[in-house]
């Protein structure tokens, strides 16, 4: 099949840019990296990218097509090619370009490394100088965060870092709650004091584009919302953030509903209150907040409460509370007796399959 | 990694020089696990452990370096797993195993099927706390010797360009295969086998060049790999007829025989025609979607991608594709060469503990001890010796070679001899071998060696110059090529993953246990022999 691509060609050196469009013959089952490939053979031997494995594990090839971060070696052009679409490639966002579609990666490992990514067990020692003995429930916090191939897809999509290059970000983040979450890791709070930083886990804007796009399922979004939830329950609340997330828990519990009007006083405290005293008595003029005597109480009250005590009293108030994104354990909703698909995947063979003797 | 680590403690100076970013090494592809006789899934002893090796090994394996290696490989394990590693548990909480092939027990610890990820993982986080230099995306091209001694590596710098030469004491190859040899291999672009090419240039011999490994399991068109995993976890190779085909070949161990058994057993039913489109099948099916999306998560995730096969629901096709080198740079169990200060760990190396065939689990626990021994041993050399000394003629050559090639205008780009090359390999130098394939395939690497001569380079430029460094990637393999034939040819008999069904059906302990050797004499490949050590286990007749 013909296959094209237009490729943002760059070079850091003489600033030099421009958009090319090449076009080759290619076998049906492509991937992206494949098609990149036969371009640097055949046609152009300057074009500038990174490879390894072509499996999906070392991390090497992310970029962008389209706009959007991909592994190129996950990703198949059969589809594409076939809808006449020609996507456009480009280098990863967020990171400084060196040439073509290599970027360079040191801000990444510097953020990498200033997680402290090392376990950290303290004086604790396995029982029999052997393994340290944890379940595998233990062990399943951590799943997904160790997943991560750091490929960099999460960091070149992150709208917090784009506005804030000095954010953790992503990544980092989640390197980070790889070990807060590691039954054997001892420095926890240490690590939740450091995260906690200004360029740390309170930044996030929660825009969940890291989510969507980590090719290995890592939900780095998820992690960051554990760290929080663990900073808080620890008491590490010092962060706008954290008090901002404080209160829309002690609203909940004690009306059920979101109480505005003390909102910035509590997270932003009474001096930066005052400052917006004007701003707010505008709102006020327009019907905008509801007066704060007396509180507003929701009829089901109860129910919130209830729910608040069932968190606390099953320790869900940490980590544990968040909501796991689904596809990093394949975990989706699958039900084999109605003969539900898990996924469909994009090619299905169309020939019959023996099934085994015995 | 695990030489510098222990290198470091040892109280040397150490720096790691990478052609990838560390974390992008392709140990970290390896899915299914590690072997070490923990114990934790059923009885097990180091003994076991270090008969099977033997045994799988086709008793090629040096006995005493095995049994050095399955002696230390339990506290390795537990080095690992005290670093952090993320091991799957057993119910008591313990590393878990699983069954492997041509194991006496179920003796693969594992991290679901992303093991060798996670300790890549865990070896660059302690990289990261003892803060060691690493010269990322250097590409190593050659050793400098000077005195009988190597005193360091000529790099091409691929970010900055230009040659950078390395002054050190004592250096650790670590460089592992080269799959990319074979088109349909499970190995990385990266995998071109450097460092074998490298040391074999510096005067250094390779052994065993003909023992390359053909998983039996990997997908169609490219090679990726199924982990064997799959097989502990308990899956059915099946064929066009739904028949578990091994009943015929291994009725024992059926799916859980060797490798060499199985690819060749796959090779002949798709040869007699009981193939589907060129694959068997690998049906997984009975295990249950709990247990796929558990524990082989990432195979199901490989399968969708490249096959278009959820394995929940169908059978994967699967084929032998080059896997894994049991040759190497010739070394003693500390790593050690026959040049002074060069050592040699891990897929680049021969000890030998894998033999004429390699059991599964075991490539990751020889890089872990066998890193860790030659960086122990590199580390007292450099302590006990002072000077470095690179001479200038030994960088300006580099830089006189280079540019020559740099300068070429006109020639030969290198896919067209890459991908030859690629595909003779499979065609006569593959799973099952034959005399009159084997010459042809010597002619073949000697006339595509020949057009390398004027290879062209289209990339002049200094940065991220990639271009040049596959150019001279494929140099290598040649070299390499040249090697493995002429082993190849020497072996009369069939052993391991040397297998000669058609002149030489059987193994010969008479004339054949033994080691090829190959050295570089005068640019092209001289062949010799090395005795096997034996300890304890005499060699008897190989069934599964």
């Amino acid at each position: 099949m013909q296959v094209a691509l237009k490729i943002w060609r760059y070079d850091s050196r003489s600033g030099e840019r421009a958009l090319r469009e090449y076009e080759v013959d290619a076998p049906e089952w492509v991937t992206l990296l494949d098609v990149l490939d036969i371009i640097k053979d055949r046609q152009d031997g300057t074009l500038a990218y990174r490879k390894s494995c072509r499996m999906m594990i070392c991390g090497s090839c992310g970029m962008r097509m389209d706009g959007a971060a991909v592994l190129a070696c996950k990703t198949r052009m059969y589809e594409i090619a076939q809808s006449g679409h020609i996507p456009v490639i480009s280098a990863m966002g967020n990171l400084p370009i060196v040439r073509d579609l290599v970027v360079d990666m040191d801000p990444f490992w510097a953020k990498f490394k200033a997680m402290k990514p090392w376990l950290q067990p303290g004086y604790v020692e396995p029982p029999d100088g052997k393994e340290h003995l944890h379940t595998q429930q233990e062990m399943n916090a951590i799943h997904k965060e160790s997943l991560c191939i750091n490929c960099g897809c999460c960091v070149s999509e992150c709208n917090a870092m784009e506005s804030d290059p000095e954010f953790l970000g992503p990544q980092a983040l989640a390197k980070g709650m790889r070990f807060v979450g590691d039954p054997r890791d001892q420095a926890e709070v240490e690590r939740l004091e450091a995260y906690n930083s200004e360029n740390g886990i309170w930044e996030c804007t929660r825009c969940y584009f890291c989510n969507e796009r980590c090719p290995k399922g890592v939900d780095p979004r998820d992690a960051i919302a554990k760290l929080g939830a663990e900073s808080v329950k620890l008491g590490i609340d010092r962060d706008l953030g954290a008090k901002h997330a404080k209160w829309f828990v002690t609203s909940a519990k004690t009306t059920g509903y979101l109480r505005e009007t003390e909102l910035v006083p509590k997270t932003q405290g009474v001096v930066a209150s005052i400052k917006e005293m004007k701003f707010a008595m505008s709102l006020a003029r327009h019907g905008k907040i509801p007066p704060p005597f007396p509180p507003h109480v929701a009829a089901d009250v109860k129910e919130s409460r209830a729910l608040y005590n069932l968190v606390k009293t099953q320790g869900r108030d940490g980590a544990l509370g968040i909501v796991q994104g689904e596809h990093a354990l394949g975990r989706i909703e699958f039900d084999e007796a109605e003969g539900a698909k898990v996924t469909d995947p994009e090619v299905r063979p169309e020939k019959p399959t023996p099934h085994a003797e015995s | 990694m695990r030489a510098a680590i222990a290198a470091h403690d040892a109280g040397v100076d150490v720096a790691i020089v990478s052609k990838l970013h560390p974390t992008r090494s392709h140990s970290g592809a390896a899915e299914g696990g590690i072997n070490a006789a923990l114990g934790n899934a059923s009885e097990d002893d180091p003994e076991t452990h270090a008969y099977d090796t033997v045994k799988g090994s086709d008793y090629l394996g040096d006995q005493d370096a095995i049994e050095i290696l399955c002696n230390e490989a339990p506290a390795d394990v537990y080095q690992l797993e005290n670093w952090g590693a993320v091991f799957s548990r057993t119910e008591d909480g313990r590393i878990a195993q699983r069954p492997f092939g041509a194991a006496g027990a179920p003796r693969t610890a594992y991290a679901a099927d992303i093991t060798g990820h996670v300790l890549l993982q865990v070896l660059y986080e302690q990289l990261i706390k003892r803060d060691l230099p690493v010269y990322e995306e250097f590409f190593a091209w050659r050793l400098v010797v000077k005195d009988d001694r190597c005193q360091g590596v000529i790099c091409w710098d691929l970010m900055n360009g230009g040659l950078k030469t390395i002054g050190a004491k004592t250096v650790i190859l670590a460089t592992g295969g080269a799959g990319r040899l074979y088109v349909g291999t499970t190995n990385a672009y990266a995998c071109t086998g450097d460092g074998m090419s490298m040391a074999l240039r510096a005067g250094v011999a390779l052994e065993d060049m003909e023992m390359m490994q053909f998983h039996p399991t990997t997908l169609a068109p490219t090679g990726v790999l199924i982990t064997e995993g799959c097989r502990g976890e308990g899956a059915y190779l099946l064929n066009s007829e739904g028949e578990r085909f091994l009943k015929r070949y291994a009725p024992n161990a059926m799916e859980l025989a060797s490798r060499d058994v199985i690819s060749r057993a796959e090779q002949t039913e798709i040869d007699e025609g009981r193939g589907v489109e060129g694959n068997v099948l690998l049906d997984l099916r009975h295990l249950g979607a709990e247990k796929i999306l558990e524990r082989l998560h990432g195979t199901r995730e490989l399968s969708m991608v490249f096959a278009g096969v959820d394995p929940i629901y169908e059978p994967i096709p699967v084929r032998p594709g080059a896997h894994y080198h049991m040759g190497g740079v010739d070394t003693d169990v500390w790593g050690g060469t026959s040049l002074e200060g060069l050592y040699a760990a891990g897929e680049v190396a021969c000890v030998s503990v894998h033999g004429a065939n390699r059991l599964g689990g075991n490539a990751l626990m020889e890089t872990i001890t066998f890193g860790k021994r030659a960086g122990n041993h590199a580390a007292d050399w450099a302590l006990a010796h002072t000077t470095v000394e690179v001479p200038e003629s030994a960088t300006r050559d580099a830089e006189r070679d280079l540019q020559a090639l740099l300068d070429r205008t006109e020639g030969e780009r290198p896919w067209k001899i890459r991908d030859e090359l690629a595909q003779t390999m499979h065609e006569n130098f593959g799973v099952f071998r034959r005399e009159e394939l084997m010459e042809r395939q010597g002619e073949i690497v000697a006339e595509l060696r020949e057009r390398y001569r004027r290879v062209l380079v289209e990339d002049k430029g200094t940065l991220f110059n990639n271009d040049l460094t596959q150019a001279l990637e494929l140099e290598f393999m040649l070299e390499l090529a040249d090697c493995m034939v002429v082993s190849g040819l020497a072996r009369k008999e069939s052993r391991g993953a040397h297998a000669r069904p058609h002149d030489y059906p059987d193994r010969d302990d008479e004339n054949y246990m033994r080691h090829t050797i190959v050295t570089w004499v005068d640019g092209g490949p001289k062949l010799g022999w090395k005795p096997v050590t034996m300890t304890k286990w005499q060699p008897q007749e190989r069934t599964y």
